[in-house]
């Protein structure tokens, strides 16, 4: 499992980096709105109304946009958690965080995948 | 007074030729001086990790007819959910703040014949591309664009 990780380290960096830069560009807006403004009524209801949304979201520009906002994040957090896992108890528990914690990562992207292909 | 580390931290997988004294933890570790910044940039991954599965539940609900993202649009607006998701916006503001102190540094002296922008100038373009976007991607969900 060590030889694994320590292969595969290059294509989790590469998930890892652009979560931290392309997903925290991508989710302030998404936060700003979405998690925020319509809640709080700051935005028209028909901004999210479920036609615009589909309309949007269904899009090939929009697809991407929302895989990336979906998978990105999840890399970036389940890299942080498994460094700061090996910070608080140490290295010998790693290869079962960090499987755990990849494993959901890779879940949920393979989840938001079918979740962009089925909108 | 200096602790002593989780004597595996940073354990190489074979002993090397050099003595080396065991690791200690810095004093101020975990959540003192500068170890505060470092480790609270570690936690946003809890946070993000979450909004992963977050935005998932979104798309999904998306996919899944007007009724099912109705109820999601409704659940956003109770306290717990606004709540989850300003600590998360407060989080992400964070990140990008730290990160991008960090990115010009991490950058290599020459890539192939060209040298990169001067720090100032990499810093002031990723905040730059930080707004834009967001201004313009917050338009976009707000119905400012593409009505």
């Amino acid at each position: 499992m060590k030889h694994l990780l320590l292969r595969l380290e290059p294509l989790v960096w590469l998930l890892f980096g652009n979560g931290i830069l392309i997903g925290t560009i991508l989710l302030t807006g998404w936060l700003l709105v979405v998690g925020l403004a319509a809640p709080l009524g700051l935005v028209p209801e028909s901004a999210l109304a479920f036609e615009r949304a589909q309309r949007l979201a269904a899009h090939p520009i929009g697809r991407l946009l929302l895989l990336a906002l979906i998978a990105l994040p999840l890399w970036k957090g389940a890299h942080h958690l498994r460094s700061l896992s090996i910070d608080f108890g140490g290295a010998s528990r790693d290869p079962a965080v960090a499987s755990l914690l990849y494993g959901l990562a890779l879940l949920g992207s393979a989840l938001g995948v079918l979740a962009v292909i089925r909108l | 007074m200096a602790r002593p580390a989780h004597p595996h931290a940073m354990q190489p997988p074979r002993p090397g030729r050099t003595r080396t004294a065991p690791p200690l933890l810095p004093d101020q570790f975990p959540f003192q001086g500068r170890y505060r910044a470092y480790t609270l940039f570690d936690l946003t991954g809890a946070v993000y990790l979450a909004l992963g599965f977050v935005v998932l539940r979104a798309v999904w609900a998306l996919g899944n007819g007007p009724e099912a993202w109705q109820a999601l649009c409704a659940s956003f607006a109770s306290p717990l959910w606004i709540a989850f998701h300003a600590i998360s916006l407060l989080s992400v503001c964070f990140v990008a703040v730290r990160f991008f102190r960090l990115f010009p540094k991490a950058q290599p002296p020459r890539i192939g014949p060209a040298k990169p922008p001067p720090r100032p100038v990499i810093h002031a373009a990723l905040y730059a591309v930080w707004i834009g976007v967001t201004l313009v991607f917050a338009a976009i969900l707000g119905g400012g664009l593409f009505g």
